[in-house]
């Protein structure tokens, strides 16, 4: 639980499971752990089924209820990166072999049986097959080479010919009632709607023992006994009855356990959830480094109030919206001092060994509490 | 997308050098903007950082940025975004060091 700067960071996996991996992240923030496990949950692409067109529907089950279970549907995604094309960046005009996969389904009830329709049910047709975007017009479009990228079972619902795999039941149907229809699947990323993540759950957990203080457990009379430990427990020490709260303490060691649905891999999320912040750096390195010169000279240019730049600059008192948010920004601007390890010192050098800790902790702290609450964080598209 | 809007830009009232600026990312969430904003806060030459999301239905984040000594506010973030990309480098080798080298449960495939 102490300072982690010059400790690489490190990863332990525990367990490994066709659909589920466990691992331990150490020595790294708890802002970078959580940027993981947000990149694993929404924007990892997969395909999933975006649009389904009813021909037939005599079940008890309306046809957007019908349309909204087949989009929940895992379907295997492995390599979405290059097997698949976003429908937006295509050359075609409504869906092709390159961007989009076309499923069937096609079940009638013949006996005096309830029926279960499935997952199974689904069928892939294969790419290439004529007629299936229309009047032959895909033929113009190169196929691209998405198509050699491709899995075997590339799109196909996750668990269809594993024996064993209990299938996704999509509606029940009786003598007489017959479901026939044509889906379209496509890319995406769970940002836009979470039927794309490639994860069923992503746990995430530190500091079993609340030594932190991150949290406050309710109890009746006994906060040990009411407030079972999780397993993760045993990999920390725990803490000493007369152990004084550490509020320089930082955590550092993350608990993640991802359980896929599916359509990647445990493995898979992973490595492409790291590639995938990688990515986004790379490319606000890129925003940075290709308009920095446009960015400097709207920046010098717009000067609009004197104030401003006072209040900013001097880093005085009247740092108005964002000293106050902090909650520590009369201290911090306060001392005037050129470097922060001196303002660090003569304000928190008492418990905190090192300055970079404690200032990093109190800022954090202010921080959160202003820009990165709960309430912002479950509203909108960016869950 | 990249024409009309640029991924990043710098808000009007920075200082003339840079030395104290709010960066406007496009298309970015909580995602990149904490893990960015502590990466900045380990850098001892800034003064201060903080994040927001404005709102969440505007697909943006901003990024406030206070520099010791009139220093470059860009350059830090410069740096800043390229530790947190070895940083996401160094956990992939050490994931895949794990992978191939500890011993942990194991899925062994049926058939």
């Amino acid at each position: 639980m102490q300072g982690h700067d010059d400790l690489e960071p490190t990863v332990h996996i525990r367990e490994l499971k066709k659909d589920k991996v466990n691992f331990v992240l150490k020595n790294v923030d708890l802002a970078f752990a959580n940027s993981l496990r947000r990149v694993m949950m929404a924007d990892i692409p997969t395909v999933a089924i975006d649009m389904v067109e009813i021909e037939i529907n005599t079940t008890v089950l309306p046809d957007e209820f019908i349309a909204h279970r087949l989009g929940m549907v895992p379907l295997a995604s492995s390599n979405c990166d290059e097997a698949i094309r976003n429908t937006r960046d295509c050359t075609c005009l409504a869906g092709c072999d390159s961007c989009s996969i076309m499923l069937v389904l096609n079940v009638a009830c013949h006996d005096h049986h309830t029926m279960d329709v499935t997952s199974h049910h689904l069928d892939v047709v294969p790419p290439g097959t004529p007629g299936t975007w229309g009047d032959g017009e895909e033929q113009e479009h190169d196929a691209g080479e998405e198509l050699s990228k491709r899995g075997e079972r590339f799109g196909h619902p996750v668990g269809k010919d594993e024996p064993g795999t209990p299938p996704v039941l999509l509606c029940k149907i009786r003598k007489g009632q017959e479901l026939k229809l044509r889906c379209v699947a496509k890319k995406g990323i769970a940002k836009e709607h979470a039927k794309w993540s490639p994860c069923s759950a992503v746990s995430f957990e530190y500091d079993p023992y609340n030594k932190l203080r991150h949290t406050t457990h309710w109890f009746e009379s006994d906060e040990r006994g009411e407030w079972p430990l999780s397993e993760n427990a045993k990999e920390e020490e725990p803490p000493r009855d007369d152990e004084p709260f550490d509020f320089n303490a930082q955590p550092s060691q993350f608990y993640f356990e991802v359980e896929t649905d599916g359509s990647l891999g445990p493995q898979e999320v992973v490595m492409k959830g790291l590639a995938e912040l990688q990515t986004k750096l790379a490319n606000l390195i890129l925003g940075l480094k290709t308009q920095p010169e446009l960015d400097i000279l709207t920046g010098g240019e717009q000067q609009p109030n004197g104030n401003n730049a006072d209040g900013w600059g001097a880093g005085g008192g009247g740092g108005g919206g964002w000293g106050a948010a902090s909650g520590n920004g009369g201290g911090w601007g306060g001392s005037a001092s050129p470097t922060r390890g001196g303002a660090a010192t003569s304000a928190w050098g008492a418990t905190s060994p090192h300055s970079s800790g404690g200032a990093t902790s109190t800022w954090g702290g202010g921080a959160n509490a202003g820009w990165g609450s709960p309430e912002q964080q479950s509203n909108g598209w960016n869950v | 997308m990249a024409d009309s809007i640029p991924k990043i830009k710098i808000m009007k009232g920075a200082e003339a050098d840079l030395s104290a600026a709010t960066f406007q990312i496009h298309d970015e969430s909580h995602t990149i903007g904490n893990a960015l904003r502590w990466m900045l806060m380990k850098n001892p030459k800034v003064e201060f950082c903080g994040y927001s999301a404005p709102h969440p239905s505007e697909n943006v984040i901003q990024v406030r940025i206070q520099m010791y000594d009139n220093l470059s506010s860009l350059s830090a973030l410069i740096t800043a975004l390229s530790d947190l990309e070895t940083l996401c480098g160094t956990i992939e080798d050490s994931y895949m060091t794990s992978f191939n080298n500890d011993d942990y449960e194991k899925w062994i495939e049926e058939s």
